[in-house]
């Protein structure tokens, strides 16, 4: 009984920090079905909205890998209530590192018109367009990419970035490279590298679909699971995110998937989905 | 109708006030025809006998204390439409009156307006007043037609005429009809001084003899042929404005009015049911002088907190273009591109699709950052990567082409390189194959995995692509190619290949494969 009761004490200690953190209760954010899956990777798969995320990749080459991991992220977040996320690029890094490509977009499994794209001028206007963004209810997750380390990102700035996330309900996710962490208030920092993919079964020497190596740096995710300093890896679905080693092996594994927060809109279901 | 006979030496004289402290004449010259010649004269040039076209040393001779500037036309053309403009505070159509001169005459539509400054007479008065004050020279006139304002105010200044103007013009001269000067002078001759003695005449002989255009200014002087003015600012359908007593500078008090007027507009445009796409704040500065700032939403919309934030934001962008001068004593908030907008039910059964929300992010982002900044994707229908899809900004949204969805089952990078990147590959295992390698910015990847070829032909349908691609041919600058890509449309064969680290790449070889040629490669985008 003395533990059921330090239980619910606690609990509600975390619900007033939260309330004062404005920060939504991790530990109450809806856990996915139970026995479905296997737990371990439920909260990543389904992260709540109203976070603010730093996904660092080593090199601004696996700008590509950086963006498919947040667009996945961003997209367990799409709602039909949420119709949008943003991409925000300063218009000269915009020409080194690729401008978002449509159909690239559609073969990955997120549809084209639910990204906007805005490519800025500089970091100031890129950081007000953020918290713009993220006050919009319409807005499920804003996608800001930034190489270097601009002077206007600092950590004031970061606690602004992660204060409006908060109180908006959209995520933002900042892609960052290079090994330098400066501080920051972000709720959740993961690591990422691209890892070499699965071939599929049809031809051995073709590249599969897209595998991350992720490490989430700082942060947790659900009561016990996702502990910082933890690397695995992580298969891309087309559907959603899928850890390796649960679905390669249960063969049907995938399908086994938990949906993603709210129901996709209609034109999410392409080939992919109907596979399950 | 405005005449202002000395607007040139005028506006000069305010430019430099030491000119105008000389109290001397002033004139401005124009090399005509390899004579200086007088082209600008002021009151007291005039009244020393100096007339325009006179030779400059003419002049000089007849008026030794004579001041003359060379005339620069363009600038005057320029400035005189920037003060036209700000006429606009007495009525919001105002056009300059191009027939006789580039400058010197306003035409205000004074419609549905003359009783706000307590009737056509002391509007009148209030709008040539302020001018002379200023230290212009001004005549005014106000008619229902064009062509009789003009004519009044060139030859019978301070006359109102309403109603049927036949007896009021009949006494003036035939030149007050905006003639040319050999019609003037024809007519002259023939004893027809005065407008009055044209009417009734034969209206076929007078065409004959004199063109169409005699008779054509003389039914619009009489209002039988409406003719119209081109409003330089854009019309505004609809508009709140507030005059400040005392003139005001700063910014923050201007976006306070801009809010204040929007709701103002906003209730006049619910009361129609309407909403706008555009809305236009016009400052008009004590120095006559009118700021313009224009915002446009991505739909109709009248909410007056929405429209203050997308000027707020529009204002930030002016930085140091805002230029209070010596102040502002009047704003107006006009609105156009009007559309029925219906009332919207707030609250209970309230659609929760959030476009709405998603247009007026849209607006506030593009008010601050450039229309042109946030964008979206369209496709457009064509097989060449980088022409299948391009941005179009999110306020000026076209219709979707159904035929140009993308095929999701072909592979496509996520990010695609503004432009293909040359690259040098290590050779492929098989002639057609894909290569084991690539040096891309100076990096060497080794390829593990790689998938293709996906062959895209040029389109050969688009009747623009044949002669590019055979001009190209003529040209024969095939060795230039691994410096800078050319769009020129050949044949390429994409590949996707993966490196051992797990970076997935876009490739392509441009052209055919030949036996003893070496092809050229790209790199044309990323994987996630």
């Amino acid at each position: 009984m003395p533990g059921v009761r330090r239980e619910q004490q606690l609990s509600q200690l975390r619900e007033r920090i939260a309330g004062i953190e404005k920060r939504p209760p991790l530990a109450s954010a809806p856990a996915v079905p139970q026995g479905e899956r296997p737990g371990r990777y439920g909260a990543l798969l389904n992260p709540p909205g109203g976070l603010l995320h730093e996904i660092y990749a080593d090199q601004q080459r696996d700008g590509g890998a950086a963006f498919g991991f947040a667009l996945g992220l961003a997209r367990g977040l799409l709602s039909p209530a949420r119709p949008a996320v943003l991409f925000l690029q300063l218009a000269h890094e915009g020409k080194e590192m690729g401008l978002p490509y449509g159909p690239g977009l559609k073969s990955f499994g997120f549809s084209p018109e639910q990204l906007i794209v805005a490519r800025l001028a500089n970091p100031v206007d890129l950081l007000w367009a953020v918290e713009e963004a993220t006050a919009c209810r319409a807005v499920a997750a804003v996608v800001a990419e930034m190489l270097g380390e601009p002077k206007a990102l600092d950590f004031t700035a970061s606690r602004r970035l992660s204060l409006r996330a908060a109180s908006g309900g959209a995520s933002v996710l900042l892609l960052r490279y290079g090994q330098g962490r400066a501080a920051s208030a972000a709720r959740l920092r993961w690591r990422i590298s691209p890892a070499s993919s699965q071939a599929p079964p049809f031809d051995t020497a073709a590249p599969g679909q897209p595998r991350w190596q992720v490490e989430l740096e700082k942060g947790r995710l659900g009561p016990g699971l996702m502990q910082a300093g933890i690397g695995f890896l992580l298969d891309w679905t087309g559907d959603g995110f899928e850890p390796v080693g649960t679905a390669g092996t249960s063969g049907d594994g995938g399908l086994s998937r938990p949906a993603p927060s709210g129901a996709p809109p209609a034109v999410l279901g392409d080939r992919l989905s109907q596979a399950g | 109708m405005l005449h202002l006979p000395c607007w040139a030496t005028d506006c000069l004289k305010r430019a430099d006030p030491a000119l105008a402290a000389l109290r001397l004449p002033l004139a401005l010259y124009e090399k005509q025809k390899g004579a200086m010649r007088l082209v600008e004269l002021d009151e007291r040039a005039r009244l020393a006998g100096l007339y325009a076209g006179q030779s400059l040393s003419d002049a000089r001779a007849l008026c030794p204390a004579l001041q003359v500037r060379e005339i620069n036309r363009p600038v005057l053309e320029a400035i005189f439409g920037d003060f036209a403009d700000w006429h606009s505070y007495a009525s919001p159509l105002v056009a300059v009156l191009t027939d006789e001169a580039a400058y010197g005459d306003l035409v205000l539509d004074i419609t549905g307006v003359s009783h706000l400054f307590g009737g056509e007479q002391a509007m009148l008065e209030a709008v040539t007043g302020r001018l002379k004050n200023l230290g212009f020279a001004v005549s005014g006139a106000i008619a229902d037609s064009i062509g009789a304002a003009w004519a009044l105010a060139h030859f019978d200044p301070g006359r109102i005429a309403s109603g049927d103007v036949r007896e009021v013009l009949a006494p003036l001269p035939v030149s007050a009809l905006r003639l040319g000067e050999d019609q003037i002078e024809g007519l002259t001759r023939l004893g027809l001084k005065r407008i009055g003695q044209l009417y009734g005449r034969n209206r076929q002989s007078l065409t004959a003899r004199f063109g169409a255009s005699l008779v054509l200014r003389l039914d619009q002087s009489l209002g039988h042929i409406e003719e119209r003015l081109k409003p330089r600012l854009p019309p505004a359908e609809h508009f709140a404005e507030r005059r400040f007593a005392e003139p005001i500078g700063l910014l923050d008090d201007v976006l306070m009015t801009a809010h204040d007027l929007a709701l103002r507009l906003s209730h006049a445009l619910e009361r129609e049911g309407m909403g706008a796409q555009s809305f236009h704040l016009f400052l008009y500065r004590v120095d006559h002088k009118v700021m313009t700032l224009t915002v446009n939403a991505a739909r109709a919309t009248r909410d007056a907190g929405h429209i203050a934030r997308l000027f707020a934001h529009r204002s930030e962008r002016l930085g140091a273009e805002y230029d209070a001068g010596f102040g502002i004593d009047m704003i107006r908030l006009g609105a156009s591109l009007l559309s029925p907008l219906a009332p919207a039910q707030i609250g209970a059964f309230e659609t929760q699709d959030g476009t709405a929300d998603l247009d007026r992010l849209y607006d506030r982002l593009a008010s601050r950052l450039g229309g042109g900044a946030v964008t979206r994707i369209k496709f457009v229908n064509s097989h060449i990567p980088e022409q299948a899809a391009r941005f179009e900004s999110v306020i000026a949204k076209t219709p979707d082409d159904a035929l140009a969805l993308p095929d999701a089952a072909r592979p496509r990078p996520l990010r695609l390189l503004p432009q293909p990147e040359p690259i040098e590959v290590a050779m492929a295992e098989v002639p057609d194959g894909p290569p084991q390698g690539m040096v891309w910015r100076r990096v060497y990847y080794r390829f593990v995995k790689a998938a293709g070829p996906e062959r895209i032909a040029p389109e050969w349908w688009n009747a623009e692509a044949v002669p590019a691609a055979t001009r190209r041919l003529d040209d024969g600058a095939h060795e230039t190619r691994l410096e800078t890509f050319d769009p020129g449309l050949t044949t390429r064969d994409y590949f996707l290949a993966e490196n051992e680290a797990g970076q997935r790449f876009w490739l392509f070889r441009e052209g055919f494969y030949a036996p003893n040629a070496t092809p050229a490669w790209f790199l044309h985008g990323v994987f996630a």
